[in-house]
């Protein structure tokens, strides 16, 4: 462990940015224009690339196995519950430092343009740099509390940005379902969290929790622990997998996959810069980095690491078929994201940790530029999102057209760009996989389709919006945007090819690739995990099919879409309008949760509340009420009945006293003077006479 | 244990305030002030009395002794000799972070009941109401809830305890809104029925008490003395009592006591209707410290004199607080009123302390306690945000706002802060202790921790929801010109986001605080639920 | 103990009597309408009461003679008055609230300006029957002193002629007291017929040592006598069903009067009942056991029923009542359910709690009651409606009944919350399922009557004034009463230590 006192400054920097236009923005922005707002909020992220860049060197200089630390000051200590605010850097995390500030820092300078004339400019330089600071910290931390810090705060801030123009109530509340589905998950992570955290220190017998062990939630001392998690129960379940599929909810909810996946589409609501940032590049893909964090946890626990794959599986080939029938451009894209993101669940469940982390590497460039790209076309199109009113802008805007269809190749999984590597490293792991307890063809032929479906989607949208003719009646022409636009998008475009060379596969160069070492000793836990054994010829077989299958993605949507002309898909949806409706209407799966989570959720809200008010204040006030008629009764008893009778009685009596008043004359004292009189004249005769006997 | 007079003169202070503006009301007909000064006058006193003993507060803060598990600031003497009666002020580690909490709310609410700010034309303006009588009583309340946590002598505890209803009646009946004197009055049965089943309990346990000795060394055949009730006798061998065993009854007679106070469920009701009607100050009073006594009480006597009868309970008090937080955050969401909800979402957050400290785990009882102290601070921030949206727009329909954010950024700012502390984003002070309680109470209870775990679900919900309805969409052509917060509010609400931020990211500082004290108190529990 | 020597014991009572025959021969002599007799005859029967007290405070364990007794107290007369702590301390209460209803009824409109002369001479009267009440120590005294209190009463609850309320009042009261002292009578005249003597000793010895409970039918008779003895009693503290007579009385009655008559008797009569009670069953030395006959004849648990039925029928009655003077009798009526509680856990923490009690309850309940006259003097109307806005209009009656009530609702820091401890803790400590029960009964009555206290307060402090109500005068000397108690009703509940002090000497006699 090597100390690195300024690693602390990478998710610091944002973090002032955030501070800064957050606090001061307004009058900032009022009083010296957007500048002052890029100077801070794009400088900023930066900067912490720079230093990213300079961590980053300085482990490459550490020999096998180091990482760089950077210790802040104890944040919880409570008995054996022990977390220190710091940070740490190995080869994973520098990794996805790099990505984040990298392509984050892009972003920014995107947005620039692309936010240009907002009124609320600074904020959403704000949230984005607070966004950042989340993100690097989620990234950067050294154990798993610090970890969740990040984990809620990207939430957060996704939260903030699809919701950025608040006023259309439509994004705020895709908002609202993003950061409550996501809770969701989170819910699944605490818990992983407790079991793991009790688990590791003690166990759970039929007489209770017994402390026996070391606790810890350090990532580096973790992996030896948990090691020695293996044969420990808690309902019955081996803790491992308990923990493992806990996290595991914990992913579906941040990385948008089955069951959770609802929230991501409808983020789309929130600026195209967040959607290519957050939704794409790096957020949706802290699940796959928690578990490629975790991976000496997952490799425990074979049941585990099948569902993950599975569910990746499936949600690729599931949201691949969406993404063919949406019309919405960014809609594609983010189906696209999400079978994007099985195919690296597929990757981290068969236990291929550094194909899943390529894979989320070269998607953070490839689907950052679709994305851009995207958002060029609609700021060209004066925020029409609909492809079917688009069409020929490949004439007007030739850059977002070439770097657009580049990343369509990349994503598409052509040999020439990054995208091919990390998809078919997958692939092909899977298929020789041996860990799993579903034969490795399985999560592979799902896999195998969906890439078939993402090159056939992905050439229908560049077909639909740059090729045919420019759709008339338009207000102005559209046209190629500012180069912070253009360039922006090239650089991605670029890094979506150069990625290429850290994974070309070993079956071509005979050498591990250069990632895949680099990032070995975070995964050293998982180097031995048994495998199929299918040989080479095998292989090249399986990168031939999907080669082909990438061709025959691409060659159909060329004849279907191609300059829009092909009149065989209206047919095709009249043919099949049935089977289009369900597709188009994503299965009908948010209906489908509505009627039952959502309805059920507020029906028992509605129930206590009316419990609450009805039964036990009704019962209270009911004690009040029973009281006070209690009471009356009593009170009425006592004055008629009771009082009656007297009254009755004194009447009588008063008669009678009437008739022999006259006799007295109602001079009490007369009477009392002549009673004293008497009996003093009584004593002294008395006196006397005793006197006169003796 | 060195005598000070520390904690009496934190807590007699404000009740002498309460004095001099009595003295000034019966000498008023000599002085001739005028209405107006005399309201000037009163405020300004209640002010200064109640910033002396936050600054005398602050004094005890820093020269608190941390790592002493024992009790401080000790001031002992002999109050009622016929009955065994001290005067024994005294705090430790559990109590101290609840006066620091004293100080610094009651402080706030009183800067909170000035009418800066208040349109001139809001002449029916609680803070415009008989002032003097107002200062005076949230004075005495004040006093009466410093001795609460600061009296180890339990007939002393009684007396403040009882004590402080009286000016909650009033505050509540006099300032409150339209329902106020069916909310005072469900609040002053409620809370007192609680009380007088304590005072049989202490009553019980006096005469259950072995012979000891007073502070000035005469012996006396039984004692109210808190700590010799734990240390020198067990009860556990008392008997019966209406022909239940002896700990357990007096448990549950003291227990609801304190649980009407929480509040748990179902004894929860007072509370929503008390806090809809008390006006804003009263509010933050209510939720900010009223509600800990309740935890603090159980802590104290419960936990300390009868261990063995805790045990017994524990796992019913961990059912009634996953009650507590899942059934109230249910509540919640269905809630119309601002204030209803805030008020519910209090019950709810009090449940997590009820279920942490039930688990006797070391991170359990830390985290109730730092939850009284994080719900402390977040909840008064809660109520004062819900004052100024009312002060504004003269009521508190979630539904009747809506695009608030762009006709007030800086107080949409902060409810959104506050929101996120309360429902526990990590980074804010609300977070370390939920994950504490949780954390804590996981290894003892597993599902119940669990269920409890999913009402943190339910609160982002009803959060959000609350934040969607009031601030996002159009903005209601209605509050097209209500002002931001002005240097009033500003004032209450900054210094709380300041610490709810800073503690989310440092907590030791309080932590440290209480860390040993609970440690050691926990040790014949933890023994007895064979930890 | 002989005649003379005995004398110097009752001095006070002597004083008081003597005041008394003074007081009417003053008024005899006096014309109808002599304006002086508004000063000088209250003058005098101060004087004559305040004589007496100090007299009782100077010489408490032996009487002005200086005769020696023995250490638990002497016998007067030949065993008719017993002279010892408890006798002192309650004939002290009934003087000390004698003393106060002559203040209260300085310028008193609910008493008509003539006839000061009688009113205060029967007043004095009313005191020397109380006090020797209080002290009484045989069957007779005990009838003698019982007429005595209840025909003053009588004549005063009628007093105000102008009332036909007040008038009728004393009928009722006349009605009542005749019945009760007839039963009490009827009880006492058994008890001597089956066990042949009168004074309580006596009677104490007959009962341990006796045949006559061997058999069913003594028995029987026997629990007749006791009940019939403690129908008398119960009458005397209105105790439930005895109660009847307060409600109209207490409303009947001039206010002043009503304050004496809620605290002073009922004072005698718990005197009384500790005497009787336990000096018949109460076994000879210090074991503190009964003797055996009182297992055949459980008054313990028939008081303790009373008690329970008293406080709660009081406090239920109470909850409905729409004027103060009645509330606050039916308030009294649960306050003898509360002491009775002391009555029945009984020994030196029973005796101490109703000695305690009955002191503070004088404090409070004249208070409330010299509120009550003070207002009614301005509003001429004792509705609680009149009391609206109270808080504002005359703040310093609005704290100071605010004062009182929390005291009979007995909330700390207040004197009532200290009797109420005591009451509490003697059951407690005397321990047993039933007891306790009592206690919770208690409580939660407690509680109850929280609800009717609140509601003057509410309209006090929380209800608008209507503006159309008299301006209220806050320096009659009902008001100046009020304040002057106010102080002790507070200060006690923070320091009480003195009363307790008290209250145990005052019970050193069951040691």
């Amino acid at each position: 462990m090597q100390q690195f006192n300024i690693l602390w400054l990478i998710p610091f920097f944002p973090l002032m940015g955030a501070f800064v236009n957050g606090a001061f923005g307004k009058k900032l922005q009022r009083r010296f224009g957007e500048k002052i707002i890029n100077v801070i909020g794009v400088t900023l992220p930066w900067l912490s690339f720079v230093i990213a860049v300079f961590a980053f060197i300085k482990l490459r200089g550490l020999s096998e196995g180091e990482f760089l630390s950077d210790h802040l000051w104890t944040w919880v200590a409570v008995g054996q519950f022990h977390v220190d605010l710091a940070f740490s850097m190995d080869s994973l995390s520098a990794m996805m430092a790099l990505i984040v500030t990298f392509v984050g820092s892009l972003i920014h300078v995107y947005s620039i343009g692309y936010m240009h004339d907002d009124e609320s400019y600074w904020r959403f330089f704000s949230y984005l740099n607070l966004f950042m600071f989340s993100m690097l910290t989620l990234i950067l931390a050294d154990n798993l509390l610090l970890m969740f810090v990040g984990w809620e705060g990207v939430g957060l801030c996704s939260y903030l940005l699809i919701g950025f123009w608040y006023k259309d109530l439509n994004n705020a509340k895709a908002g609202m379902k993003a950061f409550v589905v996501n809770r969701i998950g989170d819910f699944g992570f605490l818990i992983g969290f407790f079991i793991l955290f009790w688990g590791l220190g003690g166990s759970w017998t039929a007489n209770g929790y017994h402390v026996a062990g070391t606790f810890s939630l350090n990532f580096h001392e973790l992996p030896e622990l948990v090691a020695g998690i293996g044969d420990k129960l808690l309902w019955g379940v081996p803790i491992a997998t308990l923990v493992a599929l806990f996290f595991f909810v914990g992913a579906t909810g941040k990385s948008a996959q089955i069951p959770l996946y609802i929230w991501l589409p409808d983020a789309m609501a929130g600026p195209t810069p967040v959607s290519a940032l957050i939704h794409a590049a790096t957020m949706v893909t802290a699940g796959v980095y928690m578990i490629a964090r975790m991976n000496f946890l997952y490799i425990l626990s074979p049941a585990a690491m099948t569902v993950v794959a599975m569910v990746g599986a499936a949600t690729a080939l599931f949201a691949a078929t969406i993404g063919c029938f949406q019309n919405d451009i960014k809609k594609v894209l983010a189906y696209s994201t999400v079978s994007q993101l099985g195919y690296m669940f597929i990757g981290v469940g068969v236990g291929a940790f550094w194909a899943g982390s390529y894979h989320l590497l070269t998607h953070a460039f490839f689907k950052a530029c679709l994305f851009l790209g995207a958002g060029s076309v609609i700021m060209a199109m004066h925020h029409e999102q609909d492809m079917r009113k688009m069409g020929g802008l490949g004439k007007v805007m030739p850059i977002t057209r070439w770097t657009y269809w580049v990343a369509c190749v990349a994503i598409s999984g052509f040999p020439i760009a990054a995208g091919f590597f990390s998809k078919d490293e997958i692939l092909w792991k899977a298929f020789d996989s041996g860990v799993l307890l579903v034969p490795g063809w399985l999560p592979w032929l799902l896999g195998f389709v969906a890439a078939g479906l993402t090159s056939f989607y992905m050439f229908r949208s560049y077909f639909l919006t740059f090729t045919g003719d420019l759709p008339e009646a338009h207000g102005h022409e559209p046209e190629e945007q500012r180069p912070v636009v253009t360039g922006v998008l090239v650089m991605l475009a670029a890094g979506a090819v150069i990625l290429s060379f850290v994974g070309l596969p070993k079956l071509w160069m005979g050498a591990e690739p250069a990632l895949e070492q680099f990032l070995a000793p975070v995964f050293e836990a998982a180097e031995h995990l048994p495998s199929a054994g299918h040989g080479h010829g095998t292989e090249w077989i399986m990168m031939l099919l999907s080669v082909g299958i990438a061709f025959v993605g691409m060659g159909s949507a060329w004849w279907l879409y191609r300059g829009r002309s092909n009149p065989l898909p209206e047919r095709l949806k009249q043919r099949f309008a049935g089977i289009h409706r369900v597709v188009y209407n994503k299965y009908y799966v948010d209906e489908a949760y509505h009627a039952t989570a959502v309805r059920g959720f507020m029906g028992t809200s509605r129930l206590c509340s009316w419990f609450d008010v009805k039964v036990i204040d009704g019962l209270v006030n009911g004690a009040g009420t029973f009281t006070r008629a209690f009471a009356w009764i009593d009170g009425a008893i006592d004055k008629y009945l009771v009082d009656g009778l007297v009254n009755l009685i004194a009447r009588m009596v008063r008669f009678c006293g009437a008739r022999v008043r006259r006799i007295q004359t109602g001079r009490l004292p007369a009477y009392l003077a002549g009673l004293v009189t008497g009996a003093v004249v009584l004593v002294v005769l008395t006196r006397f006479l005793m006197d006169l006997y003796s | 244990m060195p005598e000070s007079t520390l904690l009496s003169w934190i807590t007699f202070v404000p009740s002498i305030g309460m004095g001099i503006i009595g003295l000034f009301l019966i000498l008023n007909p000599l002085l001739k002030i005028g209405k107006n000064a005399m309201d000037q006058l009163s405020r300004v006193i209640a002010v200064s009395c109640s910033a002396v003993s936050l600054v005398l507060v602050v004094f005890l803060w820093l020269n608190f002794d941390q790592d002493n598990t024992g009790i401080q600031f000790v001031h002992h003497l002999v109050w009622i000799r016929a009955f065994n009666i001290e005067y024994f002020m005294g705090i430790d580690g559990l109590s101290i972070i609840l006066v620091m909490l004293t100080g610094l709310v009651s402080f706030i609410a009183i800067i909170a009941s000035l009418p800066w700010g208040i349109s001139k034309d809001d002449t029916h303006h609680f803070s415009r109401k008989s002032v003097p009588g107002y200062m005076a009583l949230i004075l005495l309340l004040e006093s009466s809830m410093f001795g609460v946590f600061c009296s180890l002598d339990f007939f002393l505890f009684y007396v403040f305890w009882e004590l402080m209803l009286l000016p909650m009646y009033f505050l509540i009946g006099i300032w409150g809104g339209p329902r106020r004197e069916y909310a005072a009055i469900k609040f002053f049965l409620y809370t007192l029925a609680g009380s007088v089943l304590m005072l049989l309990g202490m009553i019980a346990l006096y005469f259950a008490s072995n012979p000891t000795t007073l502070v000035d060394g005469t012996p006396c055949s039984h004692t109210f003395n808190l700590i010799k009730l734990a240390t020198e006798n067990d009860f556990s061998t008392a008997g019966t009592l209406l022909g239940i065993a002896f700990p357990r009854i007096v448990f549950v007679g003291l227990f609801i006591g304190f649980a009407v106070k929480i509040p748990m469920f179902p004894l929860h009701t007072w509370l929503p209707d008390a806090h809809v009607e008390a006006p804003t100050p009263v509010s933050v009073i209510l939720a900010g410290i009223l509600l800990k006594m309740g935890i603090y009480g159980i802590l104290r006597i419960n936990f300390g004199i009868l261990p063995g009868a805790t045990v017994w309970a524990s796992s019913t008090m961990a059912m009634f607080g996953m009650i507590n937080i899942v059934y109230a955050a249910f509540v919640c969401m269905a809630q119309k009123d601002l204030k209803k909800l805030i008020a519910y979402s209090s019950i709810s957050h009090m449940g997590f302390c009820l279920l942490a400290m039930s688990s006797f785990t070391t991170q359990g009882i830390t985290g109730a306690v730092y939850q009284m102290w994080t719900h402390g601070i977040i909840s008064p921030a809660l109520f004062l945000i819900a004052g100024v949206i009312y002060d504004r727009a003269h009521h508190r329909e979630i539904e009747g706002f809506g695009g608030l954010a762009k006709q007030m950024p800086e107080y949409s700012a902060m409810v959104g802060l506050a929101f996120m502390a309360s429902l526990g984003l990590p980074g804010l002070c609300g977070f370390i202790s939920e994950a504490l309680c949780f954390v804590g109470a996981f290894p003892i209870f597993t599902a119940l921790t669990v269920i409890s775990a999913f009402g943190v679900i339910i609160t982002a919900a009803y959060y959000l929801w609350t934040i969607q309805r009031m601030f996002f969409g159009p903005l209601n052509e209605k509050y097209k010109n209500l002002l931001d917060m002005n240097w009033r509010e500003r004032l209450c609400l900054y210094p709380l986001a300041a610490l709810i931020v800073f503690l989310g990211f440092y907590p030791m500082p309080i932590l440290d605080l209480i860390n040993k004290t609970l440690h050691q108190m926990i040790q014949p529990l933890a023994r007895a639920a064979g930890l | 103990m002989s005649n003379l020597s005995s004398l110097g014991f009752i001095v006070p009572e002597l004083v008081l009597g003597g005041t008394a025959v003074l007081l009417f021969l003053l008024s005899a002599a006096a014309g109808r309408r002599a304006s002086w007799q508004k000063l000088v005859f209250p003058a005098l029967a101060l004087s004559g009461l305040v004589v007496a007290l100090v007299i009782l405070l100077l010489f408490p364990e032996s009487g002005v003679s200086g005769a020696e007794c023995s250490p638990g107290g002497c016998r007067l007369f030949f065993g008719l008055l017993a002279s010892d702590p408890l006798s002192v301390f309650f004939r002290l209460l009934c003087i000390a609230a004698t003393i106060v209803c002559v203040f209260m009824s300085l310028g008193s409109p609910s008493l008509p300006a003539e006839n000061r002369g009688e009113y205060h001479g029967l007043l004095l009267v009313l005191a020397m029957g109380m006090c020797l009440l209080a002290a009484s120590n045989h069957l007779l005294m005990i009838y003698v002193g019982l007429e005595t209190v209840s025909l003053c009463s009588y004549l005063l609850t009628g007093w105000d002629q102008r009332k036909a309320r007040s008038y009728e009042a004393g009928l009722k009261y006349v009605l009542f007291g005749g019945v009760a002292s007839g039963v009490m009578l009827f009880g006492m005249s058994m008890l001597y017929g089956l066990f042949g003597d009168l004074s309580l000793q006596g009677l104490q010895q007959a009962l341990s040592s006796t045949v006559v409970l061997e058999n069913p039918a003594g028995q029987w008779a026997a629990l007749v006598a006791v009940v019939f003895v403690l129908a008398g009693l119960g009458y005397k503290v209105a105790a439930v069903p005895f109660h009847m007579w307060c409600p109209d009385v207490y409303e009947g009655a001039p206010t002043p009067f009503t304050a004496l008559l809620s605290v002073g008797p009922k004072a005698a009569g718990f005197a009384l009942m500790l005497r009787f009670f336990y000096g018949i069953f109460l076994a000879p030395g210090d074991s503190g056991n009964f003797i055996a006959a009182a297992s055949v004849i459980p008054w313990v648990m028939i008081i303790g029923i009373i008690s329970a039925i008293t406080m709660t029928i009081g406090n239920f009655a109470a909850i409905v009542q729409n004027n103060l003077k009645r509330l606050l009798a039916y308030s009294s009526i649960a306050h003898a359910g509360y002491v009775l509680m002391g009555v029945t856990a009984g020994g030196q923490d029973g005796f101490e709690a109703v000695s305690i009690y009955m002191t503070v309850y004088l404090l409070m309940n004249m208070g409330a009651f010299a509120v009550v006259s003070a207002i009614d003097r301005s509003a001429n109307s004792e509705e609680i409606r009149v009391y609206r806005g109270l808080g504002r209009r005359a703040p310093l009656l609005g704290i100071v009944l605010g004062l009182f009530l929390l005291s009979l609702a007995g909330l700390p820091p207040t004197a009532g919350f200290v009797g109420k401890l005591y009451l509490f803790s003697a059951l407690i400590h005397r321990g047993g399922y039933w007891f306790d029960a009592l206690a919770v009964v208690g409580i939660i009555n407690s509680v109850i009557s929280l609800y009717y206290y609140a509601r003057v307060l509410k309209a006090m402090y929380f209800e608008r004034d209507p503006g159309d109500l008299p301006a209220v005068n806050q320096k009659s000397s009902a008001a100046a009463v009020a304040t002057v108690l106010a102080v002790p009703t507070l200060a006690l509940g923070v320091f009480w230590q003195p009363l307790a002090l008290m209250a145990r000497w005052s019970a050193s006699l069951f040691h």
